[in-house]
This record gives structure tokens, C-alpha cells and sequence, in this order.
């Protein structure tokens, strides 16, 4: 199996690079919940806007957001 | 001595011409040439002395078999450096020559770098080129090039070469030859064999621990994922001048926390609560070790830890500076601080400030805890320029002089303010600085930052305007990059590695590619060899296990610890790691040769398209012609059909970095006799039109 980002090796959707930006995107949305009460998807925006933001946290929040827009 | 013929073996051309004029009686030795290795015949009282210096090492640790294809091998040797390392050839004549000269000689002097390098490279020239000198030779000990200090040396002969130094050296290099050639050949051969393409990998005992900090900042910087919080700030009337205030929580983690405040506080009036000052002491700083001159030289000047070692090296050769690889914080008195001083205040800038040093009753230095057994810590000899110093090594200069100024200043003291006020039930605080007295602070201007923050005059109680409340939106950062500074320090901080190698190490990760720029980036190839590493044998990127070899090998210095043991042990842990590796050869081949073909094609994007904007443009080869040019990667796709022409001679270098006229992406051409030069390949760049 194929790192869906990357396309490196790994047995999920993701390497384990790119798993580890996942796991980072989902802890870090219930500090964002708390501090400005938004949804999912409005958090994904605002962190792929963020200078601050990975680059592989980057590229994960693109995916979900073009998954989010594709359903 | 026994008045016969002395050689005097030295370390490199300009100690032994220093050596060799230091130590004759007329102080001008001649001055001699063998094949164009230059010594010196110098006389002192009856004795005759040939001072000859080696150029580094002239002898390595390599495999007894020469198929570079082979691993693992156990079977080491020490040989000379020409017939085993490409660009060595010069090393023949040097080993020739001081066969020639050792065969003229009664007795033999080391006079070589007193440290673990000097005294290795000592120790195998007296064996193999001197004839199993090793034994009987003395060994002259110094920490300057200054003549009073050479002469001292030499009179006070050590009555032999330091042989438990000289072991830990030798098994250093010997577990080092081992790992490096072993691992890198393992990992070299793995992806020619898959690929048929031969591409140098490398890794080491200290390289792979190094690069692996590295990628686990890298990961935690690409992964980051930030966090909101908001901070708040008043601008406030106090004694009619306007002063920014801080709110004091420094985090608020809810907007509406920080919206609350503001709202607050607007146009209101406030009161100051409390006012409370404190003094407190700045201890001067401790004397240079290698370590933190590198450090501060990178704070100010941006040099390289490699660039400052090389520079203090060259001003020890020049004897205007101590001897530069020291992990000591200590100035001895010995070394006469006071004649140091005399001496310095005849250059101009330092005249005011050693002579002020000099009026003081007692000169104590303010030493730092770490320790060298062998020398002091980097310090101004007191001698001054004979040639006019490059702008580099003047500022090394001047740093290592001041340096040693303040260490013997007094401590600085400095008032620290903090006023806190109350708007609407809000508490807001405000800081002030203030020097009372320099102290050391004087002698190591420029290089010590402190700003001063006075506050207008208030009191308790006194009413305060509130003229402006702001909120500040933040995000959390990501954790910072490395520099070769830090990265060196971390180093320092788990103990891998050596004062006088870590500088290097950075440069190999930098020279195969592994990292890039300043603020260091670790490149696809750096992640997919620690990947492999990581992967097939995680004990060679772990600091414990090379720190572990590294206390054993100090163990050795300190005569608690056999070298043959620490090898044998050595063999026991890589055999097993080398024989996984051969195992698995055809996966680890697989996996590197794509990290190089991927490293390979990142090398030649030079940027993205600015015709067509969603290719990149990349230095390709024409099948018809074999000539480079820059073509779009949508040609492929019959997309865009953008190209230009590049210079056929020289080498091309991808900077990732944009034109400053145009915003088109630009190379660096480096040609032979030529100065290196950025081209921008846009035809239209309005830099072109100035020039012409």
C-alpha cells in the first residue's frame, strides 16, 4: 500500500510521516474548539492558511479538505 | 640531549618554521627544501636541529584488502595516507623526506599539537617513517607559538610522547574506520548493486546520531500543527509620556477571555499599585573553550563552527592566540596574565582597557567549570599582527582579546523596575532596565547586547490614562531549526563526538547532501537514510551506544580501559548490525537508490515555471546534442514548451531563491578562473537592461 499523500510505502493510508501530522491536526482541533468555538472544517481552513502550520500538516488538511468537498 | 643531530617533528609548515626560529640561537633558522618539503636546520648551543614538519596525517587506518566492495572487513592496518586516499599523493614526498632526515638524527623531539590528534599523528610518523622512534623520543608540550613559551618547552622536555593519549587515539581511529568504512560501503554497495549507478553514501559512528536529531526536528517541525492564544496589551499616560503595558496573564487561551479584558479596560483610568526595584549581579563570562568561541563567533559573525575553528587555527600558527582545540574554561596564572595585558595595550584600541585592567590589585579571571587536561582555554598570547590580518581573522582576534579583557572585569550590576498598575479590577505590569555600573561590560563591547529600558518617574498610587487597549492574535510556534551552531551545541550537550570533529561532521551531512542551508533543512535523502538506518540497524543512530564507545575510548586516556578491548567489543556489536545488513542488502539498495534518483531530480529543479506557473523548470540534457538547457517539466505533457539556454562549461548549482529584479528563479554558475556569478535566465530581467 501507497502513503496516499506521498506515495511512500506503508500499510495504512498514510506513511508514518504523514500519520503523524494526522494524529497532531486531530489533538490540536479540541484547543482550537475551545479558544474560538469552530467546526471541523473552518479549523482545516484556518490551519492551512497558518504560516505557522507543517508542511505534511499542511498537505494533510488539503487532502481533507478536498475529501470534505468531494462528499 | 645527547648533542648528536635532534629531529624535531612538528605538525604542520607554519609551527615548524616558528619551532625552528624560536628555538635558534640566532633566531632565523635556515630555511630548506627536499622535493618541496620544506624544513629548517636551526643550532642551538652544540646541539643541531632539523625541524620538519608532517602535513596533518600522514598515515590512516585503512582495510589490508583494497576491493572497495567489500564488507564487512575487520582487518585494519595503519598505512600511508597516498596509497589508500585519493588526493593524498602529496603525502609521499613528506613521508620520504622525513625517512631521509630521521636517518641523520641521534635523538628525536614530538613537538606536535599536545592533544589526541597531535599525539597520534606523532606517534605513526616516529613508527613507520622514523624507524620505531615511538619509544624513545621526548615530547616538547605548549599551548602557543610564542618563542618564550617554545624555548620554555624545550628546555623542560617531557622524557617520552604521552602513550596512553596516543592509544585512546589510535583506537578512536580505528572503531571510527570501522564503522564509517564498513556502514558507508554497506549502504554505497547496497544501491550500486540494485541501481548499477555508483552514488557515495556515507555514515559514521557520530554521522548517523547527528542526522538523526536532526530528522526528529525536521519531522516535529513538518507535522506542527499551531495554537491559537491571544495576548493584551495597554498603552498607557504616565508621567506624561505614553508607555506599553502588558497584560498579566501572558497567555489567554480564549478569545472572548482576551475580547473581556479589552472591553474592560477601554478609556479608562488606572492606578499604579506597586513599584519594586531590585538590583542584581552580571558575573563577567568564562574564558573561551573551542565550543563557545564557535558559538559566539556564529551569534555575531556568522561563521560556521568549521570557518571560527579554522580561523582560530591559523591565529594560533600565527602565534597571536592559545591553542584553539580546548574544551577548558580556566585560565592558569601561569600563563602571566599581566605580561598578556602589557603587551596588548600597545595596540591602540585596547590601550584604555588593559591599562585599566592592570591598576587592579589582583587579576582573577572568572573561570568556567569544564577542564582539558591539556591545555588552558583560548586566549590573546599578547603578541601582535606581523601581517595585516584578513577582516575574519580580525574579528576572531578581537573577540578572543576582549574576551579575555572581561573575564577579569568586575560584575556588572544592573537595576531591574517593575511597576504594576490596575484598570477596572485588570492587573498590568511594566519592566524597566537600567545599568548601574559597566563592570565588564566595557571590555567586551561590542559583543555584549544590553538595552536599557528607562521609565518615566511615577509613585504608588499615582493616577495612570489608559489611552489604547489592543488584542494581540498569536499562534504557537513550531519548535526553531538547527544552525550549525546549535546543532554543534546539542552535540556537545549528549556528549557525541569530539571538539575537534564535530565541526567536520556538520560539513560531511552538509557535503553529501543530506542537509541544506543555514538554518538546516534536512533533504529527502537525509530522511530516507535515517529511514534505512533506522529501519535495518537502529542501534548505529543511537547516541547511547556511541556515547557509551566514546566514555570507553576516554577511559583509555585515563589508563582505566585496554584498547584491544574497546575494539574487540566494537567487532562483537558491528558484526551482527553488518552481517543484517547484507541480508537485507536488496531492500536497503532499493530503498536508497530511489532516494537518490528522487535527491538527484530535486538537485535540478531550479523553480517553478513562470510561463505556464504549474511546472517546474529544470536543467535538462538534450538527447540530439548532449547539451544542458532549462526546460519546463509540462513539456512532457505538451504543455508548455518554455526553455533557455545555459552556459555549457562550469559547474550549475539550484538556489531555490528568486531573482530580486524579476522574481524568475536564478542558479549559481561556478567556472574555473572565474568569480562564481547568479544568472537569472530571463531574458527580459530588467537587471540585464542596467547592465547593458
Amino acid at each position: 500500500m501507497q502513503c496516499e499523500i506521498c506515495g511512500r510505502e506503508t500499510t495504512s493510508n498514510f506513511c508514518e510521516l504523514h500519520e503523524m501530522a494526522y494524529k497532531n491536526l486531530h489533538e490540536r482541533y479540541e484547543d482550537w474548539k475551545k479558544a474560538l468555538g469552530i467546526t471541523w472544517i473552518e479549523y482545516i481552513k484556518e490551519v492551512l492558511k497558518n504560516p505557522n502550520t507543517g508542511v505534511w500538516a499542511k498537505e494533510v488538511a488539503q487532502r481533507i479538505l478536498s475529501e470534505s468537498s468531494r462528499e | 640531549m645527547t648533542g648528536a643531530t635532534v629531529l624535531v617533528l612538528c605538525e604542520k609548515p607554519d609551527a615548524a618554521m616558528r619551532i625552528a626560529n624560536a628555538l635558534d640561537d640566532s633566531g632565523r633558522a635556515a630555511a630548506r627544501k627536499i622535493d618541496g618539503v620544506p624544513y629548517y636546520e636551526a643550532k642551538r648551543g652544540n646541539e643541531e636541529l632539523l625541524v620538519v614538519s608532517a602535513l596533518g596525517h600522514l598515515y590512516t587506518v585503512a582495510p589490508k584488502t583494497r576491493d572497495r566492495d567489500v564488507y564487512p572487513v575487520f582487518d585494519f592496518q595503519w598505512q600511508p595516507k597516498h596509497l589508500v586516499e585519493r588526493g593524498s599523493e602529496q603525502r609521499r614526498a613528506w613521508i620520504e623526506v622525513i625517512s631521509r632526515l630521521s636517518k641523520e638524527a641521534g635523538d628525536f623531539i614530538l613537538a606536535t599539537d599536545y592533544d589526541i590528534e597531535g599525539a597520534t599523528l606523532g606517534y605513526t610518523i616516529l613508527k613507520y617513517a622514523c624507524g620505531g622512534k615511538e619509544n624513545e623520543a621526548k615530547r616538547m608540550k605548549f599551548s602557543t607559538l610564542t618563542a618564550k613559551e617554545l624555548i620554555e618547552s624545550y628546555e623542560k622536555l617531557l622524557p617520552h610522547i604521552e602513550f596512553p593519549i596516543v592509544k585512546a587515539g589510535l583506537c578512536r581511529h580505528s572503531v571510527d574506520a570501522m564503522y564509517g568504512i564498513n556502514l558507508s560501503r554497506a549502504m554505497t554497495v547496497a544501491a550500486k548493486r540494485w541501481s548499477g549507478k555508483y552514488a557515495t553514501l556515507s555514515t559514521g559512528r557520530v554521522q548517523g546520531p547527528t542526522l538523526s536529531f536532526l530528522v526528529t526536528r525536521e519531522k516535529d517541525i513538518n507535522s506542527f500543527v499551531p495554537t491559537p492564544f491571544w495576548t493584551v496589551k495597554a498603552e498607557v499616560e504616565i508621567g506624561g509620556s505614553i508607555c506599553e503595558v502588558e497584560y498579566e496573564k501572558d497567555v489567554l487561551g480564549k478569545i472572548d477571555e482576551a475580547n473581556a479584558v479589552v472591553n474592560d479596560c477601554k478609556s479608562k483610568t488606572g492606578k499604579i499599585t506597586s513599584i519594586k526595584t531590585r538590583k542584581f549581579r552580571r558575573v563577567p563570562p568564562t574564558p573561551f573553550d573551542l565550543g563557545t568561541l564557535q558559538s559566539e563567533a556564529y551569534s555575531h559573525f556568522r561563521y560556521t563552527p568549521k570557518r571560527t575553528a579554522n580561523i582560530a587555527e591559523r591565529l594560533y600558527l600565527e602565534a597571536l592566540v592559545s591553542y584553539p582545540r580546548t574544551s577548558s574554561q580556566k585560565l592558569p596564572p601561569s600563563i602571566d596574565y599581566k605580561a598578556i595585558l602589557e603587551s596588548l595595550s600597545r595596540e591602540s584600541k585596547y590601550e584604555k582597557l588593559a591599562s585599566d585592567l592592570l591598576k587592579l590589585k589582583v587579576l582573577k579571571p572568572n573561570e568556567g567549570k569544564k577542564e582539558d587536561p591539556a591545555h588552558p582555554a583560548v586566549y590573546p598570547t599578547g603578541n601582535l599582527p606581523e601581517r595585516p590580518l584578513s577582516d575574519p581573522e580580525k574579528r576572531i582576534w578581537d573577540l578572543v582579546v576582549r574576551r579575555f579583557m572581561a573575564v577579569f572585569g568586575d560584575a556588572a550590576i544592573n537595576r531591574s523596575v517593575r511597576v504594576s498598575l490596575e484598570v477596572n479590577g485588570h492587573s498590568f505590569y511594566l519592566r524597566g532596565r537600567q545599568i548601574l555600573k559597566e563592570g565588564w561590560m566595557r571590555f567586551y563591547r561590542p559583543y555584549v547586547r544590553v538595552e536599557e529600558v528607562i521609565l518615566p518617574h511615577s509613585e504608588e498610587g499615582d493616577e495612570v490614562k489608559v489611552v489604547d487597549v489592543i488584542r494581540e492574535d498569536r499562534f504557537t510556534n513550531p519548535p526553531s531549526r538547527y544552525n550549525p551552531s546549535s546543532l554543534l551545541k546539542k552535540m556537545e550537550e549528549v556528549e557525541i563526538g569530539t571538539k575537534a570533529t564535530r565541526a567536520d561532521i556538520i560539513e560531511t551531512l552538509y557535503r553529501r547532501s543530506y542537509i541544506d542551508e543555514e538554518r538546516i533543512l534536512v533533504t529527502d535523502l537525509g530522511f530516507d537514510m535515517i529511514n534505512v538506518l533506522s529501519k535495518y540497524c537502529p542501534e548505529i543512530i543511537s547516541v547511547d551506544f556511541t556515547r557509551d564507545l566514546e566514555k570507553r575510548m576516554e577511559e583509555i586516556q585515563n589508563g582505566n580501559e585496554r584498547m584491544e578491548r574497546v575494539i574487540e567489543r566494537t567487532v562483537n556489536q558491528l558484526k551482527p548490525v553488518l552481517d543484517e545488513l547484507k541480508l537485507q542488502e536488496g531492500e536497503i539498495g532499493k530503498e536508497l537508490s530511489q532516494a537518490i534518483r528522487k535527491a538527484r531530480m530535486q538537485q535540478r529543479i531550479v523553480g517553478s515555471c513562470p510561463v505556464c506557473k504549474t511546472g517546474s523548470l529544470m536543467i535538462l540534457h538534450s538527447r540530439r546534442t548532449g547539451k544542458r538547457f532549462i526546460g519546463c517539466t509540462n513539456y512532457f505533457k505538451g504543455i508548455c514548451k518554455t526553455s533557455f539556454p545555459l552556459p555549457q562549461r562550469g559547474t550549475l548549482k539550484t538556489m531555490r531563491r528568486n531573482c530580486s529584479a524579476c522574481g524568475w528563479p536564478v542558479i549559481h554558475v561556478r567556472m574555473r578562473g572565474k568569480r562564481p556569478w547568479r544568472l537569472c535566465f530571463n531574458p527580459d530581467c530588467p537587471s540585464k537592461e542596467r547592465k547593458n
